[in-house]
């Protein structure tokens, strides 16, 4: 999923300054599975804005709706009526969210509630740890399923650097060296020859340096 | 074939090499680096000039080997991956290549997180073994990395690379090298060599390999400077391994300095005797004076071959001295100071670090995994005292600087070792990361979810909970024996964490809202066994932002007669009583603890028994004579009679400060005198309404009876029957006493749970695979009312079953806790 957390309320506050009508629109997408951006946190949200303007004496009106997703434009099509109702909106969902909602909606001002953090993994109850990075060329075919492009510092792929130590990385203790991880699962294995082969330069523009990404299925569009 | 450089020549003749590390100074002075490179020209076949190790910004490798060749020293620069990608590489290869530049070392380099830079992007485009066949293919092949033609001169680089003998996994280490190699590694310089053994087992591995007849490999070499020094590689530096033996010596020296060079010098010695060396790259790490020195005694002085350096293009740099004759400099400007001038601040800068240093460790030990067993056996027996001993060769590193050739700069480090300062520093931000990245939850998500979390253990039937998760909840365990063991309760678990902790990050003004005002505090009983209830300006155990004087408490219930319709769960507990309410109060107190007694006078009901107030005042005789506890003494509900018998109790009760009640709206004037009358504080029910609890507290205050004598009683209904609408009344009448300023309604509430909860039908139903056990039903059923009427602003509970009670209780007693 997509991990966010909640932006500092100081910068929300700061963003709807000039605002007394504001709408705090979460997502049931990844951030609320996250605990970022779902009803709970549009709730909590949208009561500290509120109790904040209150304490500096400007007291705000705000109004809170959670979509099913923000990233569709299809669920977005209520925010057309509700826009005549608010100044502002202050997106919970992920950065595409506040994109698509700037995209569509040219005249709603909208304003980021979260920072938008990794594509992860929720590994333990209050925990998420990055485990994709996107990178548009998938590798994991040759490293045992583990992704050295996410997960090590240097996005190293010729095998792990001088700094690992007990099968820690050296930029943090708590941080396990994967390439360690994937010298071990493929020891296991007995596929260690993978790891011998020379493992050319990556293409970096399908991860991004090529511009923005986009994918496009003709079979699937309408408009012919 | 031609060797490529001077230092391809020397190992490809057979010679044991030697090369040492220069590092370039954070400025723009190239005089430093002349100094350096004139300091042990003789001594070495060529120089290592880093390219911004641990990722700290200093003057760029390839200038500075242009300064090194103009002293006649032949350069190897080093190329990272960290700070260009392919393109930047190539092009700044193929100009060092036109600069008459004939080493490149290629290494991956250090993560811009060790260095002066931490937020910096790492490029990291191409690992240092992409690097290494990218650079073969452009001087072999002519190609550059896109697959483009490379016409005209091609770079001629003798190429090396890194290895670590020491980092993991070991195994490998060696395998990794294999690839360098084949990606076009011709010499390779590794780590620091203290572990000679491990070296050993990774030669013979290299060996076995067949990779030494492949490549030349140097052996790192660093000698250590001071005990510190060996102690921080030991520690604090990841892939380096300093044995035992190496600290016990640099410990017990007299002169460390000595002793750090005849260290250098054994290991050189040791490490040529194995097969497949070729050569020591020394790194003495802020300490160059000292290579002459280890060469020397090394036996390795002087050189076989005279290098021929001759720099692409002559860089001439005027002596400091001269210009600043020609450019009238400003007044202070005293050159020859110049170099020591910085260097004493840097110095003592070093030794604050230093100082911050050793008391860091004892925390990040605690930390820190890669520390083995023996590393803190290690600590325990050579650490601690040993830092003031160092303290006093402070001022000597300051003296003996001065009188050298000024070496400015900062420790030449080992390729992978960071500077000790940066370290420190690095530690302090991490620390203050981890505190920051504390969990700033959605404060008031959590202060609600904390009681939630609290009341579940409750909503399942206990034999479950205690399967499914023993330790957390407090499991209420169904025994069929003795009564009085009937049901268990064990406790909670884990421990509070302050509300500020977890909301670190928020302003403390966004979630605190203490009330306006207080909820009165009205006393209940006299004497020892007194006690108050009120007295909070917060919503039921918000103690974050405000103050509860008065936990919720409880008052045990029992009844003028004998009870006909208890159920079995329930009327065993006080089967051998129930026709004593002397005896039964006892019990109560003695067996169950309770806290203040309720006696219901239900035999008084004209609807009922119709006994009259005689027998309501013997009764209550009888338990004021058996019992010192506060008492309540709650009437029939029938508002005429109860005017009659409660008169008749209150001269009974006048002197114990017992409450009295149910005041209604019909009798509040004659019961409200009565109240007045012996001072008693009075019970006022009216039906669960905010206005007419609001209205009656009004009535009673008109008729004299003060606000601090008053016990709303709201009304309530048990669960399933109307629990969430008395929630509901009673959150709002809180709201409104705190918030809204509305002092007719800062009264305490006390909940008659009892009678509600077990009158109701499923209190009594039989147990079956459906309802589950009678009495865990029925004693869940009356916990749970209580507890979620705490959490309305319930003050005082009228409740019949002990475990009931006990577990409401405990509950109670965590939710106080949390200040």
């Amino acid at each position: 999923m997509i991990v966010a957390e909640r932006k500092p309320i100081r910068r929300v506050l700061e963003a709807i300054e000039p605002y007394q009508r504001v709408l705090v629109l979460g997502c049931r997408g990844c951030v609320a599975i996250c605990s970022a951006g779902g009803d709970r946190e549009v709730e909590t949200m949208a009561a500290a804005l509120r109790l904040a303007r209150k304490r500096a004496g400007r007291p705000l009106e705000t109004g809170e709706a959670t979509l099913i997703r923000q990233c569709d434009p299809e669920y977005l099509a209520p925010l057309r009526e509700w826009a005549d109702k608010y100044e502002a909106v202050v997106s919970m969902a992920c950065g595409v969210g506040v994109n698509l909602i700037a995209d569509l909606f040219p005249e709603i001002r909208v304003y980021p509630g979260v920072d938008t953090t990794f594509y992860g993994a929720n590994t333990a109850l209050g925990e998420w740890q990055e485990k994709c990075r996107g990178c548009g060329d998938c590798i994991l075919d040759l490293t045992g399923g583990l992704c050295p492009i996410a997960r090590c510092a240097k996005n190293l792929l010729n095998g792990p650097c001088g700094g690992s130590q007990g099968g820690r990385c050296e930029i943090r203790p708590e941080v396990p060296c994967v390439w360690h991880q994937i010298y071990e699962r493929l020891s296991a294995r007995g596929e260690l020859d993978r790891l011998m082969n020379f493992f050319p330069a990556k293409d970096w523009r399908p991860a991004g340096h090529g511009g923005p990404r986009d994918r496009i299925r003709e079979d699937l569009k309408m408009d012919k | 074939m031609e060797p490529r450089s001077h230092l391809h020549r020397v190992l490809s003749e057979g010679h044991f090499a030697v090369t040492a590390e220069i590092g370039p100074p954070k400025s723009a002075d190239g005089e430093v680096v002349r100094k350096k490179a004139r300091l042990i020209k003789g001594y070495v076949d060529a120089a290592n000039i880093t390219d911004c190790q641990t990722a700290i910004v200093r003057m760029s490798s390839i200038a500075s080997a242009v300064l090194v060749m103009a002293e006649g020293v032949e350069p190897v620069i080093q190329m990272t991956c960290r700070d260009r990608n392919r393109i930047g590489i190539q092009a700044d290869l193929l100009g060092a290549a036109a600069l008459g530049v004939k080493n490149l070392l290629c290494i991956t380099g250090d993560h811009q997180k060790f260095g002066n830079h931490p937020e910096a992007k790492g490029v990291f485009d191409l690992d240092s073994i992409q690097l290494l066949d990218m650079v073969r293919r452009m001087r072999d092949e002519g190609k550059f990395m896109c697959g483009e033609d490379l016409t005209g001169a091609r770079p001629e680089f003798f190429l090396g690379a890194a290895a670590n003998p020491f980092a993991d996994p070991f195994e490998f280490r060696v395998k990794r090298l294999a690839k360098k190699i084949a990606a076009g590694a011709e010499f390779i310089q590794t780590q620091i060599v203290y572990n000679v053994e491990r070296f050993r087992k990774f030669m013979e591995m290299a060996r076995d390999m067949g990779l030494t007849e492949k490549a030349y490999i140097l052996a790192g070499i660093t000698p250590p400077k001071s005990f510190g020094m060996a102690r921080y590689m030991k520690y604090f530096v990841p892939g380096l391994d300093v044995p035992d033996e190496i600290l016990k010596r640099m410990k017990e020296a007299k002169d460390k300095r000595e002793e750090g060079i005849n260290l250098a010098v054994e290991i050189i010695q040791q490490v040529r005797e194995i097969p497949g060396v070729a050569g020591v790259h020394i790194m003495a790490i802020e300490w160059e004076e000292a290579v002459p020195e280890i060469v020397k005694r090394a036996g390795l002085h002087p050189r076989p071959l005279e290098a021929e350096v001759r720099p692409a293009v002559v860089v001439e740099v005027e002596k400091p001295v001269e210009r600043v004759e020609v450019v009238a400099p400003p007044a202070e400007e005293v050159p020859e100071e110049a170099p020591p001038r910085v260097e004493i601040p840097v110095e003592a800068v070093k030794e604050v670090f230093s100082t911050v240093r050793s008391s860091i460790e004892s925390l990040r030990e605690g930390v820190n995994l890669l520390h083995d067993s023996l590393a803190r056996l290690e600590r325990a027996l050579l650490g601690g005292e040993v830092v003031p001993a160092e303290a006093p060769e402070v001022p000597r590193v300051e003296v003996k600087v001065e009188e050298r050739p000024p070496v400015e700069e900062k420790p030449v480090e080992a390729k992978e070792v960071p500077e000790e300062k940066e370290v420190a520093e690095e530690k302090k931000v991490e620390e203050k990361r981890v505190e920051e990245e504390k969990p700033a939850e959605e404060v008031e998500a959590r202060v609600e979810e904390k009681p939630a979390e609290e009341e579940k253990p409750e909503e399942k039937p206990a034999v479950e909970v205690r399967e499914e998760k023993p330790v957390e909840k407090p499991p209420v365990e169904e025994k069929p024996a003795p009564p009085a063991e009937g049901v268990e309760i064990g406790s909670f678990s884990g421990e509070y964490r302050p509300l500020s902790e977890r909301a670190a990050g928020l302003p403390e003004d966004l979630y605190k809202e203490p009330g306006t005002a207080f909820i009165r505090e009205v006393e209940i009983g006299k004497g020892e066994k007194a006690f108050k209830v009120g007295g909070t300006n917060v919503l039921p155990f918000h103690l974050f932002e405000g103050e509860m004087r008065h936990e919720p408490r409880v008052a045990m219930e029992i009844l003028d007669v004998k009870p006909e319709n208890w159920p079995e769960s329930l009327a065993r507990y006080f089967a051998d009583v129930l026709d004593d309410p002397a005896a039964w109060a006892r019990k109560c107190v003695e067996t169950y603890g309770a806290e203040a007694l309720c006696i219901y006078l239900m035999g008084t009901d004209p609807n009922y028994l119709n006994l009259d107030a005689k027998h309501a005042r013997e009764v209550v005789e009888k338990v004021a004579g058996a019992v010192d506890v506060p008492l309540i003494v709650w009437g029939s509900g029938h508002a005429e009679k109860d005017v009659e018998v409660l008169r008749e109790v209150a001269e009974v009760v006048g002197d114990r400060g017992a409450v009295i009640g149910p005041v209604e709206e019909a009798n509040h004037r004659t019961l409200g005198a009565t109240a007045m009358g012996y001072g008693l504080p009075v019970v006022a029910s009216s039906p669960i309404d905010v206005n007419l609890a609001k209205q009656l507290n009004i009535l009673l205050e008109n008729v004299g009876v003060a606000l601090d004598k008053i016990l709303m009683d709201p009304s309530i209904g048990a669960l399933g029957y109307g629990l969430e609408y008395t929630y509901s009344v009673m959150e709002r009448i809180r709201l409104a006493a705190l918030y809204a300023q509305d002092d007719k309604l800062q009264v305490p509430f006390i909940c008659n749970v009892g009678r509600e909860v077990w009158k109701a039908k499923e209190a009594g139903l039989p147990s079956d695979e459906t309802m589950g056990d009678q009495e865990v039903r029925g004693v869940l059923m009356e916990a749970i009312t209580s507890v979620a009427l705490a959490l309305a602003g319930g003050d005082l509970f009228i409740m019949r079953h002990p475990k009931a009670i006990e577990l409401t209780k405990l509950i109670i007693k965590e939710l106080m806790q949390q200040n």
